[in-house]
C-alpha cells in the first residue's frame, strides 16, 4: 500500500515552502507531489525543486469543488504509469491543495474510489497555519478552520516573524482540534519524521492524544468552541457498546448531521468484541471501515469519541447515543 | 428498564436545538407533543412491529426505530433539510 499524505493550508500559509523543503529531504526521496492551485496558470510546481526520484504534477482550478473526479484520475494515471515503470516507482504520494480548498471533499475523492484502495492508504493530513496571521485567517475564513479541524499534524509556519509564542493562535488552534500536534516550522524546516507519521489508526499515535481528552463536560464556557459554530467535544462511554447501536448511531449522525461532522474519531469498545477494541474514523458522513486493534492500548478501556464538528450540540450527539442503546438492549431483550 | 419515553424527548428536545428548528417539545407520561410551526406532532410507543406512532393531523404512522423515527420528524417539520447517507469507503484505516 502507498500512502497519501495530504497537506494543506490557508493562502500564504507556507505549504509550498514546507514541501519544498521536504521533497530535498533523503527521507521524501521517490514522492510523487500531485500541487492543485486555484486558477488557470499554477506557479507552484515550478517553484518546487526536488531531487531526481521525486516528480511534481499540477492540477488547476479548486480540487474539492470542480475537479474532484480529476484528482482520482491523476492517482490512477500515476499508478498506471508506475506500474509501467514510465515514472519513479514512489513510495508515497503527497497532495498539496489550494488554499481555497475545502480539504473534506479531497479526503472523500481518497477514501471513496474502490480501485484507489487496493494501491492507496490515507496516511494523514498536514495542515500549515501561519503564526503571524492564522488567528484573524481562522476568524474570517471558514474553509481555514475546516483545514485545522481535519488535521492530523499542525504545522505552525513562519513563528520566526513573531516576537513571542502566539499563545492565543495555539489556544484556538488546540481547542479547534486537540488531538493534532502543533508543530513550529521556520522556512519550512521540520523533522519529515514528525510530519506524515499520523498512522491514524495506531494507538501510540493520534489515539493517545485521545485518551488524554479531558472527562468532562465543557458547559457553558467551552473552551473547545470556535465562533460559536466549530467546536470539539467528547462522548465517553463506561460500558461496552453494541455494534449495532454504533451503526445506528453513525447512519444517523450521517444522515442529520453529515455536513457539520467535520471530522470523528474514535475508540470504541463493542460488546461483542471485548478484547478488540475498534477504531472508528470519518470526514463527514464518508467513514473507513471500523479497525479492530489487537489489545487495549492502555487500561482505560471507555469508549472515546471526539467530535470536530459545525453546529452539533453534544448534547445531540450525547442523547441520540443514549437512545439507540436503550434501543438495541430493549430488542436485544425481548427477542 | 430505561426510560425510553424519557430518552426520546431528550432526543427530540436536542434535536431541535440541533436542526435548528424552533419549537417545543412537552412529556406527558408517555407521550410527547412535539409543536413546530404550523406543526404538532403526537408521539408515543406503538404496537408491535412499530415501536413508535407518530400522530399528525389526526392520523397515526408507525415507525419501527428511533432512526426512523428521527427521519420522519425531520421531513415533517423541517422538510427543506437534505440528508445523507452514511457511506463506508472501501479504503482501509489499517494498511494490510
Amino acid at each position: 500500500m502507498i500512502p497519501v499524505c495530504v497537506l494543506t493550508g490557508f493562502l500564504g500559509s507556507g505549504k509550498t515552502t514546507l514541501l519544498g523543503r521536504l521533497l530535498k529531504s533523503p527521507e521524501f526521496a521517490r514522492t510523487a507531489v500531485i500541487i492543485n492551485e486555484f486558477g488557470e496558470i499554477g506557479l507552484d510546481h515550478d517553484l518546487i525543486e526536488t531531487s531526481d526520484e521525486s516528480f511534481v504534477m499540477l492540477q488547476t482550478g479548486c480540487l474539492c469543488c470542480t475537479i474532484r473526479g480529476d484528482l482520482v484520475l491523476t492517482l490512477a494515471d500515476i499508478l498506471r504509469r508506475r506500474d509501467e515503470g514510465t515514472v519513479t516507482p514512489f513510495d508515497r504520494v503527497v497532495i498539496e491543495t489550494s488554499g481555497l480548498a475545502d480539504p473534506a471533499p479531497i479526503l472523500h475523492a481518497v477514501m471513496s474510489d474502490d480501485a484507489l484502495a487496493e494501491r492507496l492508504v490515507l496516511a494523514g493530513v498536514v495542515t500549515t497555519v501561519d503564526a503571524v496571521h492564522g488567528a484573524q485567517t481562522l476568524e474570517g475564513q471558514p474553509e481555514s478552520v475546516k483545514q485545522v479541524a481535519v488535521a492530523d499534524r499542525l504545522v505552525l509556519t513562519k513563528s520566526d516573524l513573531v516576537a513571542e509564542n502566539p499563545a492565543a493562535l495555539a489556544d484556538r488552534l488546540a481547542a479547534l482540534n486537540p488531538s493534532a500536534p502543533v508543530l513550529p516550522a521556520c522556512f519550512g524546516d521540520i523533522d519529515p519524521a514528525r510530519l506524515f507519521d499520523a498512522r491514524i489508526w495506531d494507538p501510540s499515535g493520534k489515539l493517545a492524544a485521545l485518551a488524554d481528552e479531558p472527562h468532562q463536560d465543557h458547559g457553558a464556557h467551552d473552551r473547545n468552541r470556535h465562533h460559536g459554530r466549530t467546536h470539539c467535544f467528547a462522548l465517553i462511554r463506561d460500558q461496552p457498546i453494541p455494534a449495532v447501536a454504533l451503526t445506528l448511531f453513525l447512519e444517523v449522525l450521517a444522515e442529520h448531521c453529515g455536513a457539520d461532522l467535520l471530522r470523528l474519531k474514535g475508540i470504541v469498545d463493542i460488546a461483542e468484541s471485548p478484547d478488540r477494541p475498534a477504531v472508528i474514523h470519518g470526514v463527514q458522513h464518508v467513514f473507513h471501515p471500523p479497525a479492530f486493534l489487537n489489545r487495549w492500548p492502555s487500561d482505560d478501556r471507555h469508549s472515546r469519541l471526539v467530535f470536530i464538528a459545525r453546529d452539533l450540540p453534544r448534547e445531540f450527539a450525547e442523547a441520540l447515543l443514549d437512545a439507540i442503546e436503550a434501543e438495541v438492549r430493549e430488542t436485544t431483550r425481548s427477542e | 428498564m430505561a426510560d425510553t419515553v424519557g430518552l426520546v424527548h431528550r432526543l427530540l428536545t436536542a434535536s431541535l436545538i440541533a436542526w435548528q428548528v424552533t419549537g417545543r417539545v412537552q412529556r406527558d407520561a408517555d407521550r410527547i407533543t412535539l409543536t413546530a410551526g404550523a406543526q404538532t406532532l403526537l408521539l408515543a410507543r406503538g404496537a408491535p412491529p412499530f415501536r413508535w406512532t407518530v400522530t399528525v393531523a389526526g392520523r397515526d404512522r408507525g415507525v419501527t426505530s428511533i432512526a426512523g423515527l428521527l427521519r420522519m420528524v425531520r421531513q415533517l417539520i423541517d422538510p427543506d433539510h437534505q440528508t445523507s447517507r452514511l457511506r463506508i469507503a472501501p479504503a482501509r484505516l489499517v494498511p494490510p
